[in-house]
């Protein structure tokens, strides 16, 4: 079968992209909508919202407050991270997760294998800053630990 | 006796400083252009819908650090890019921008000649730019570079040549003026010679789909490749003024050059508006043949110079001027 | 021709009687245990018996005393392995190079990265490892620890080994260079513009990924192996825990296999649009780069919808996926992939009428049907030049059994051709995920398994979209596995971009190497 030889498409298709609307997002001053169980940064989460911030100066980062009492001493978190981003510290006589997100990959293997919950995703994911100091989530020594 | 007029039409207006504004001009409007037709936004951030974004840019290439390489020819190296600006500069102060050129004249009779070997004059410098740089890349790109250009200037000055016939004298303004007098620009008594003189600009400007000397998936950065800081900036301020060199030929050969209509006040006012829109639409033409089509290889463009380019162009040359000799003078 | 699975063993075992054993069934159709040098007879035999004979991968690994050297050869329907030892004092084995040149490359490796020295194989140096590397230390072999490893100063670099000839000129592409994404060097002698001839040196990117798997175990390696390749990475991931369940003889639930396969299409749309859109970027076209670059857009968020992270989507884990399509969701996925499909016949008309587009591919690295069987190229490439190999209908696996798609072929073996395939299966992947949508079972999306996985071997192949994709774990009864072996499908093609340059422009060796969908984090790991 023998084709036409028409002309290509573009030349048209080109002129009339002229006037449409831009692709493009027109990122930061519009930001995108995540679904919500996308892998962002994992939060220690407790109900009430008084937030205390690591770093990012925004009041609406993430929390530190710390919620069970026995997540510290299964250490599975550690054991099945792949980039070895939790370590365990001693925090008031207590030893507690601490983890690192310059170290972090995000595949949230931590959330899925904590057997209490202590861990949860957020879809926090501004997490750029100048001081590396500031990606060490510390478990926060200043809170009341309610029992799970 | 100083003439102060003088001064200030070369060095304002319609001189230096104009003639720079309308390159930065152009060269937002073809980012802008490519990047719609793109569907992708361009430059938004630097001044009002990005219109200083060209001008950062040169500030911020004057800024960077100014590396000569220990091998390279120093003096040529070091002065090449900035006299290829100045002599293109120079060949755009012969067009009549308001009326008339810069110098206050009408020109000279030959003055066509002479702005077309300015051009290649500033091309050979950039090619030895390229040349001095003694980096294997630049080598290549600057050979490519003048292989290019040097083969394209034949037709492109046949092609000229048309509207000379047309017009019975080589001089710009006379040129330019008789589109004006009897309101019929040469773009429609001899539209292939536009034609081919447009696909042949493209080709000496070194845009696609005659890109190869700039072809970075190939060289890395051609003739460019050694420059920084404030040569580079020259070299980039170079291929600009050409784009719009190119540009103001075009409308002064074809499309009756600032002449058009004056409404009301100076007509020195209208000349420039008409001017600067001319060109502004011949950029816009320019920049959408080169969005649209992808590059050559270099043997595809060295054999469509020879090939078909030339041929064309000697065609085109003998119709108009049959065309001129017997069937326009019965039909005006 | 074997018609049946098995007909090509039967053909060994009537010829080598009880040279070989054979062992029906184990590592796919079956494993032939061949020392002595009977390796190249029993290769030979099996090529004279079958024209699609290819060599797969060959294995190096550590078994104590002795090293392994394991050819993984695929036919038509079966899968074959031949099993070698060689003493660690005296580690020589013959070559195969001259009976199947494809296998230059993988025995190169193989001596490189273990000791093993293959006699009659002409190349020498590091191919792998960089210059520094001390000699005599092999990495792969177990009493090596890598961080302890003390580099030498780089020899002196020795000069460009300039070619006889005057006329000729020795151009060298790399590492650093715009036509390539990633670092690898090749040195090509240009005789005025036409290639005359090109040498690669590939290990830039050499992470000692497969050694890495050694010291973590099965589940952290589910997330190393992903971060092999950025581009296929879901790929990588399904390889590496098929092979570990068929080690562990463990089932998933359908419903497991059905999501696996909606992942592992939705990464080959979104890495065959960027390959197209990164050729037209190479031949100067940029307008068609971003085009597609724009359509890709959608897809990368519905990874993100699906798996939460728009690169790595880390859905696999042994037992099944970790996380299931939420029913809300299958509108969005639906309407984007159907938007997708109405813009294709755009860029068809595109590829059928634009004439420079066409002056660029057509008749430009032309790879004919007898070289891609010699040099044993899979994918894409393979299919542009009318090898019908594609692993989905050779060897089904996960759901790929129950689902009905084409597969594209196409003869004139060009990089037009090679294009065209990609864009082909841009729409059988989305007739694929719409009918798994579709047909989905339901069930659990996972089941539990033990950490430890039970002592054994298994092979496993998988399509990527580069070609196959192929993975050979071992394990000994821990949780941290033996051996870990990757064959990706560039590193089984780059051999025959080394053929189809020659005779051709030095201008056209980028819209050449492009239209190989080059992948080096994959080649080099």
């Amino acid at each position: 079968m023998v084709k036409k030889s028409r002309i290509s498409p573009i030349f048209k298709r080109a002129v009339s992209h002229i006037f449409t609307k831009p692709a493009t997002t027109k990122y930061p001053f519009v930001k995108p909508i995540l679904p919500e169980d996308a892998r962002c940064k994992t939060v220690y989460e407790i109900k009430s919202c008084n937030v205390i911030d690591i770093g990012t100066g925004l009041k609406d980062g993430p929390t530190v407050d710390v919620r069970s009492i026995v997540g510290s001493n299964c250490r599975v978190c550690v054991r099945d991270c792949p980039a070895a981003a939790i370590e365990i510290v001693e925090v008031e006589g207590k030893k507690r997760p601490q983890i690192r997100f310059d170290k972090c990959i995000f595949c949230h293997q931590c959330v899925e294998s904590c057997p209490r919950g202590a861990i949860t995703s957020s879809i926090f994911y501004e997490l750029a800053t100048t001081d590396k100091c500031g990606l060490i989530q510390k478990p926060n020594p200043n809170t009341k630990e309610t029992k799970s | 006796m100083i003439d102060f007029t003088l001064i200030f039409r070369i060095l304002v207006f319609p001189g230096f400083t104009f003639i720079l504004l309308l390159t930065l001009f152009c060269d937002w409007i073809e980012r802008k252009i490519e990047a719609r037709i793109q569907n992708r936004v361009g430059p938004m951030v630097a001044g009002p819908a990005g219109i200083l974004q060209p001008l950062a840019d040169f500030i911020k290439l004057l800024t960077k650090e100014d590396i000569t390489p220990r091998d390279a020819k120093k003096t040529i190296f070091k002065f090449a890019p900035l006299v290829a600006f100045t002599i293109m500069v120079f060949a755009f102060c012969f067009l009549p921008i308001d009326g008339t050129s810069v110098f206050s004249t009408s020109g000279f009779s030959g003055d066509l000649i002479v702005i077309l070997a300015f051009a290649t004059v500033a091309n050979f410098l950039l090619f030895l730019a390229g040349w001095a740089s003694c980096n294997p890349y630049g080598t290549i790109g600057s050979a490519r570079v003048l292989t290019q250009f040097l083969g394209y200037d034949i037709p492109l000055f046949l092609i000229a040549l048309t509207p000379a016939f047309i017009a019975g004298s080589v001089q710009i303004a006379s040129i330019a003026s008789l589109q004006a007098g009897t309101f019929l620009p040469f773009i429609v008594l001899a539209p292939w010679a536009f034609v081919l003189f447009v696909i042949t600009m493209q080709a000496e400007l070194e845009k696609d789909p005659f890109d190869v000397p700039h072809s970075e998936s190939e060289l890395v950065g051609g003739l460019e490749t050694e420059f920084t800081g404030a040569k580079l900036a020259f070299l980039h301020l170079t291929r600009d003024v050409q784009v719009v060199f190119g540009s103001a030929l075009v409308v002064e050969l074809f499309l009756g050059g600032p002449y058009g209509p004056v409404f009301f006040g100076p007509s020195w006012i209208w000349y420039t508006l008409w001017f600067v829109l001319k060109v502004i639409a011949v950029v816009l033409i320019s920049e959408y043949i080169t969005t649209v089509v992808a590059r050559f290889r270099i043997d595809q463009v060295l054999s469509g110079n020879w090939r078909i380019l030339l041929p064309a162009a000697l065609l085109s040359l003998m119709l108009t001027v049959a065309l001129v000799t017997w069937v326009y003078p019965l039909v005006m | 021709m074997s018609n049946n699975k098995t007909d090509i063993l039967n053909v060994v075992a009537t010829k080598f009687g009880t040279k070989v054993q054979i062992q029906l069934g184990h590592l796919s159709t079956g494993t032939i245990i061949a020392n002595n040098g009977l390796h190249r007879d029993v290769l030979k035999t099996m090529i004279d018996a079958d024209e699609k004979t290819g060599i797969t991968a060959i294995t190096g690994l550590d078994l104590g005393a002795n090293l392994g050297v394991y050819y993984h050869i695929r036919a038509t329907n079966a899968f074959v392995t031949i099993k070698a030892e060689v003493p660690k004092e005296n580690p020589k084995i013959q070559t195969i190079v001259d009976i199947h040149p494809g296998s230059l490359f993988h025995e190169l490796e193989v001596a490189d990265l273990l000791g093993v020295i293959f006699e009659g194989n002409p190349t020498s140096g590091h191919f792998v490892l960089s210059e520094n590397w001390p000699e005599g230390i092999y990495p792969l072999r177990k009493d090596v620890k890598a961080n302890q490893v003390k580099l030498v100063p780089t020899p002196a670099s020795e000069k460009i080994k300039l070619p006889e000839n005057e006329r000729l000129v020795k151009i060298i592409i790399g590492p650093q260079h715009p036509a390539l994404l990633e670092p690898e060097k090749f040195a090509v002698t240009v005789d005025g513009e036409i290639v005359t001839k090109v040498e690669p040196r590939i290990g830039y990117v050499h992470r000692g990924i497969e050694k890495a798997t050694e010291s973590r175990t099965y589940l952290q390696d589910v997330y190393l192996v992903e971060r092999i390749c950025g581009i296929c990475n879901s790929i990588h991931a399904c390889a590496f825990v098929e092979a570990v369940e068929k080690v562990g003889k463990i089932e998933i639930p359908p419903r497991a296999k059905y999501l696996r396969v909606i992942a592992l299409e939705l990464n080959r749309l979104h890495s065959h649009l960027l390959t197209l859109g990164h050729a037209g970027l190479e031949i100067g076209y940029e307008t068609l780069f971003q085009y597609f670059w724009r359509d890709r857009e959608p897809i990368m968020d519905l990874i993100e919808l699906t798996s939460g992270n728009r690169v790595y989507s880390s859905l696999m884990t042994v037992g099944g996926v970790r996380r299931d399509i939420k029913e809300s969701d299958i509108p969005t996925i639906k309407s984007v992939l159907e938007d997708l499909r109405g813009k294709l016949p755009f860029y068809r008309q595109i590829y059928e009428n634009e004439p420079t587009l066409k002056l660029r591919m057509k008749n430009v690295g032309v790879l004919k049907r007898e070289d891609a069987l010699k040099l044993s190229v899979v994918g894409p490439v393979a299919r542009g030049s009318g090898v019908d190999i594609d692993v989905r209908k050779d060897e089904p696996y996960e759901a790929y059994g129950e689902i009905p798609f084409k597969e594209i072929v196409y003869t004139e073996g060009d990089t037009w051709a090679r294009m065209n395939v990609r864009m082909d299966e841009v729409e059988e992947s989305i007739n694929i995920i719409k009918y798994a949508i579709d047909h989905m079972p339901t069930g659990p999306f996972r089941i539990d398994v033990a950490r430890s996985v039970p002592a054994g071997e298994a092979v496993n192949r998988v399509e990527a979209p580069r070609g196959e994709l192929f993975y050979y774990v071992r394990s000994n009864g821990t949780d941290i596995p033996d051996r870990v072996k990757v064959r990706t499908p560039t590193f089984a093609n780059i051999p025959s971009f080394l053929k189809t340059a020659i005779g051709e422009s030095i201008a056209d060796v980028p819209a050449n190497f492009v239209s190989l969908d080059p992948c080096f984090s994959c080649t080099d790991r």
